[in-house]
């Protein structure tokens, strides 16, 4: 078997390209990006440390890592705008300087000009690059209309969705036809459903022969690229398909269901010992996850720990292990995972439980409750008829798309924005949501970061925890914990500003938790946070819930949302589906069918022909389907692929992600992003 | 270098600059309401200088000398106060003290020494000087009338003023404010527009691009000139409307001299763009480079053969001199391209050494780190 054939037979895409490939001469087991012993100094740091890297035509690449593995510098590099220290990269054969007009880069900052129009900024993009003008109407209507913006076109670039920003930063590289696509994190503060969309094109583009190489925070999103490198520390630790990262891996996922997580996490966190079959062990909002050896023999060890306990459980089922389990085993045995480190809480220690407020009350008190709230801006009804009721030590989600109302509710729920109309009640609290001695109760972390940029961290946090009122004597404590919990103790001095986004965000949480609140506010926590902060992240958010902070965050991440206790999902202000992950899940109609197309992009086309767009979306090699009547639909989908002489295998059903919940939801209540 | 690229670059800093409503009406607002306060607030005539008079003398010639003293329109009267000899002095209610001794005609008459004692605030070193110039020359000119034909003096000067018979101080003032406002405004613009792009990260789509240094500044530096262009179009008319300062003989070295000053303007903006990175920093760098050279060592105000060395020899280097000297001659002297093509010479060849900087800064196009 030639190379050729078997590079084929890895990616099904190839086949499809090949006939491109002929008329390039190029051949197509050519790498389009070659990279070669890459390094990269500022001053002493090194960012990136001998990287080497093949990318072929065509190929949907994936680089994921934590904030400060060298993701946007080996960006920098690849788009050349930035000098290597050391090693070699070609792009189409070319160093990367002289391959700037065949390459686009879409940077991590939004690549516009806000105060530009739609139209204005494609023709300036497109002058830049010296497209031809002739050319340059119709480049900009097939664009257009393909990231369905034609109707925006005299609209200002500030004034576009955040996915619709994105979705013109693409075009604005893509109207010079470039061979090449760098994107360096394209879908932070995208929402779900345009983050979807954004992808569906992207595996359109390689489907034509461009090379798209993306990095990205969510690990879910990386399971839709056809190859996958895990960058830590300036270096790749592990590259390959998604499915041959997870088979690499060797460990099994088991997930459990049981009504008393809490002692059933307690039993299995203890048998965590190097000679049994667990490796690790979270709790996911309603469930738990156990990483073991083996499937089979951990299953078993679970199953006998949690009955020798007395602990039931529901159900207990192996499932395949996430990119996220493989990222974060590999950080793991880098060490680089941060322990959780106790709040110094003030209500501990001393034994007068009186002077912490959370301690000694019922667990089922109501900590925040909203009925009919209402919110009217203008002729725009933001928030309509929203009830809520969210208790002591529970983790409410509010999930919904970019201008759902999430921020508006949120910012009612707290007290920051008066009401239209409606009944709240915070902390038992009714009427004054301002008074002072309610604000010392809760805590509030907004989308838009808190902190001063020109402060260092130190600073920052003298300055809160005196915002907050929080004694002298236990300042020092609590400091020290929000630098210990950001891995910052010996940087304290440095200027905020400098920290990349990641840290930021921890810093800002726990400058806003510093004052032991009750009720805790996050809007968007983790936007812009990697896979490991986030991890952090909930443990603190769970540990904060389990001393019984009442918690109520939204967020775009739908991994993220599955540690919620329950949640709700928000369609143009108006709550649509309420209850815990699992609850959603199994409450969707219909059924998720996976199949494994031989011409994925002529499927794709051909199967959103006959159903809505949202339906069908592609997945690495395969391609999901949503049917709500899967009875009658499917033999119909089988009979249309059959019959457009589209083979296809392996057609059977998977469940529902949570993902996949929300985009439905959102879809049959109307909301999709235009 | 591509003209289209160019010509791009131009059309998108346009587009962004009358994208900013607010921004377009304050870069034509601001400099009509300099040019205001500068027209209509600096006086360098004294006038009204306070001046206490005591005549112990009180004959015809002692009060016709006072009376000319008040006639020279610079000083006013304020009452001799106190006792105390030098008390209006000291309070500050006057500026000048004059005491006219008695015996003061008949020591005249007698042609003897005769001493007025005159004590001058020296606190505001200008007003000082004139006061003292002022009460000489009425001094001279009472003893000449008194003495009349037995002057001896033989020399006669005959002074014409020419090019501002009247002295109208517009004629000096506006001109010089043209050429101060221009040096300002234009400028901060276009390092507002430069760190702009680096503040938003949009400057990397054009490093990722192969658009050149040269072009990109380019560019910039002509949509921000034809904004400065419009800028001075619109002082001329208000300095012609208000002031009544028009062009005199021949305008073409207006024409050809203003274009080339913004583009020697703007170039220093495009400097303090490249090598600031925050708006704030390049706004205060602005602020303070172009404001004092362009008030203290383009000549405006002071002249420039009275600047200390070695701020002389800066002197030289800045831009707007040459563009005050090139209004002052087109809106006063007149006398065309004569006094004036080494003027607009100059300004072409600094404008070309700090656009040659600016290139400098920005020839690689990339992050530096």
């Amino acid at each position: 078997m030639g190379q050729g054939e078997y590079l084929m037979l890895q990616n099904p895409k190839m086949r499809l390209s090949s006939q491109v490939d002929m008329d390039a001469s190029s051949p197509s087991n050519e790498a389009t990006i070659r990279v070669r012993g890459l390094f990269k100094h500022y001053g002493k740091i090194a960012a990136v440390r001998g990287m080497d890297l093949d990318v072929r035509r065509g190929e949907l690449f994936g680089l994921i890592g934590p904030d400060g593995a060298g993701k946007t510098t080996a960006f920098n590099i690849l788009g050349g705008v930035l000098e290597a220290t050391a090693g070699v990269v070609r792009i189409l054969g070319l160093p990367a300087r002289d391959a700037r007009n065949l390459t686009g880069y879409l940077t991590q900052q939004f690549s516009l000009y806000l105060d530009l129009s739609v139209d204005e900024n494609l023709r300036y993009s497109a002058g830049l690059r010296l497209v031809p003008e002739d050319q340059l109407e119709a480049r900009q209507r097939k664009y257009l209309n393909l990231m369905q913006l034609d109707q925006f076109r005299d609209r200002l670039a500030g004034r576009l969705s955040g996915g619709m920003k994105q979705k013109l930063a693409l075009c604005c590289a893509l109207i010079a036809e470039p061979q090449v696509l760098l994107l360096d994190e394209p879908t932070t503060g995208v929402d779900t459903v345009a983050r979807r969309e954004f992808w569906d094109i992207l595996a359109g583009l390689t489907a034509q022969g461009i090379t798209v190489v993306v990095a990205t925070p969510d690990l879910d999103e990386a399971e839709r690229c056809d190859r996958v490198a895990l960058l830590y520390n300036g270096q790749i630790q592990q590259i390959g398909t998604p499915s041959a990262l997870k088979a690499n891996l060797g460990l099994g996922r088991l997930v459990i269901r049981t009504p008393t997580l809490l002692q059933a996490e307690q039993i299995l966190v203890k048998a965590l010992k190097p000679d049994s079959q667990l490796v690790d062990v979270a709790t996911l909002g309603d469930r738990i996850e156990v990483l073991v050896k083996d499937a089979q023999k951990g299953e078993v060890q679970v199953r006998d720990l949690l009955t020798q306990a007395g602990v039931t459980c529901d159900r207990l089922q192996p499932e395949e292990p996430t990119l996220e389990n493989v990222f974060i085993t590999l950080l793991r045995r880098k060490g680089s995972v941060p322990q959780l480190i106790p709040f110094p809480r003030s209500g501990r220690g001393n034994q007068s439980t009186a002077s912490s407020p959370i301690q000694g009350r019922s667990p089922q008190a109501v900590a925040i409750a909203a009925q009919n709230l209402n919110r009217v801006f203008g002729n725009f009804h933001a928030v309509n008829s929203l009830n809520l009721e969210i208790r002591y030590g529970e983790v409410y989600g509010l999930l919904g798309a970019n201008g759902a109302g999430k921020t508006t509710a949120i910012k009612m729920l707290c007290g920051l924005l008066p009401i239209s109309s409606g009944y709240i009640s915070l902390a038992g609290e009714t009427g004054n949501l301002r008074s002072a001695a309610l604000r010392q109760r809760i805590g509030y972390m907004s989308q838009k970061f808190t902190l001063y940029d020109d402060l260092t961290i130190l600073e920052n946090l003298k300055f809160y925890s005196g915002v907050y009122g929080i004694p002298p004597r236990q300042q020092q404590a609590k400091i020290s914990w929000v630098l210990a919990i950001c891995g910052l103790e010996k940087q304290s001095h440095l200027m905020t500003g400098q920290l990349p986004g990641g840290w930021k965000q921890r810093v800002s949480f726990g400058a806003s938790v510093m004052h032991e609140p009750e009720i805790l506010f996050l809007d968007e926590p983790t936007s812009g946070v990697d896979v490991l902060a986030r991890q952090q992240f909930w443990q603190l958010i769970n540990d904060f819930a389990r001393n019984g902070t009442a918690i109520l965050v939204t967020t775009h991440y739908m991994t993220e949302a599955e540690q919620c206790n329950r949640m709700c999902f928000m369609v143009a202000g108006r709550k649509v589906t309420e209850g815990s992950a699992s609850e959603i899940k199994a409450a969707q109609p219909g059924q998720l069918f996976e199949l494994q197309p031989q011409h994925l992009q002529a499927s794709y086309n051909r199967l959103r022909t006959q159903l809505d767009p949202w339906r069908v979306s592609i997945f690495g090699d395969r391609l999901h389907i949503v049917l709500d009547h899967p009875e009658t639909e499917r033999p119909k989908i089988e009979a249309l692929l059959k019959q457009s002489n589209l083979p296809f295998s392996n057609l059977h059903t998977v469940p529902f992600s949570l993902e996949d919940a929300f985009i439905g939801e959102v879809q049959r209540a109307g909301g999709g992003s235009p | 270098m591509r003209i289209r690229r160019i010509r791009n670059q131009v059309l998108k800093e346009l587009e962004q600059f009358q994208r900013d409503r607010l921004g377009v009406a304050l870069a034509f607002v601001l400099p009509v309401i300099a040019l205001l306060i500068i027209g209509f607030a600096i006086r360098l005539e004294a006038r009204n200088i306070a001046m206490a008079v005591q005549d112990l003398d009180n004959t015809a010639l002692s009060r016709t000398y006072i009376e000319r003293l008040y006639a020279t329109h610079l000083f006013v009267a304020v009452p001799w106060r106190g006792s105390v000899f030098p008390d209006a002095l000291d309070r500050g209610t006057a500026q000048v003290q004059v005491t006219i001794p008695s015996g003061f005609t008949a020591n005249v008459i007698a042609n003897r020494q005769s001493p007025v004692q005159v004590l001058i605030d020296g606190g505001d070193v200008i007003n000082a000087r004139v006061s003292k110039l002022a009460i000489e020359g009425v001094f001279l000119s009472v003893l000449q009338y008194q003495l009349g034909e037995r002057s001896e003096l033989g020399v006669v000067s005959q002074i014409r003023l020419w090019f501002n018979p009247g002295r109208r101080e517009s004629l000096f003032i506006v001109p010089g404010a043209y050429g101060v406002i221009l040096a300002v405004f234009p400028p901060l613009l276009i390092a507002i527009a430069l760190v702009r792009e680096k503040e938003q990260g949009t400057i990397l789509q054009l490093y990722a691009s192969s658009l050149s240094a040269a072009e990109l500044l380019l560019g910039k530096s002509l949509a921000y000139m034809a904004v400065g262009l419009g800028e001075a179009v619109l002082l001329f008319i208000v300095g012609f409307l208000l002031f009544g300062v028009s062009v005199m003989g021949d305008p073409t070295p207006l024409i050809v001299g203003t274009p080339i000053f913004m583009l020697a303007s703007v170039q220093l903006g495009l400097i303090i763009g490249i090598f600031t990175t925050t708006q704030s920093s390049a706004v205060q760098a602005i602020g303070t480079i172009k404001v004092l050279t362009a008030f203290l060592l383009a000549g405006f105000l002071f002249p420039l053969n009275s600047v200390a060395f070695p701020f002389s020899v800066f002197a030289y280097l800045v831009p707007v001199r040459y563009f005050i000297e090139l209004c002052r001659n087109v809106f006063v002297r007149g006398s065309g391209w004569l006094g004036t093509w080494h003027l607009v010479a100059i300004m072409l060849f600094i404008g070309s050494i700090e656009f040659g900087i600016a290139w400098w800064g920005m020839r690689r196009m990339q992050l530096s780190r």
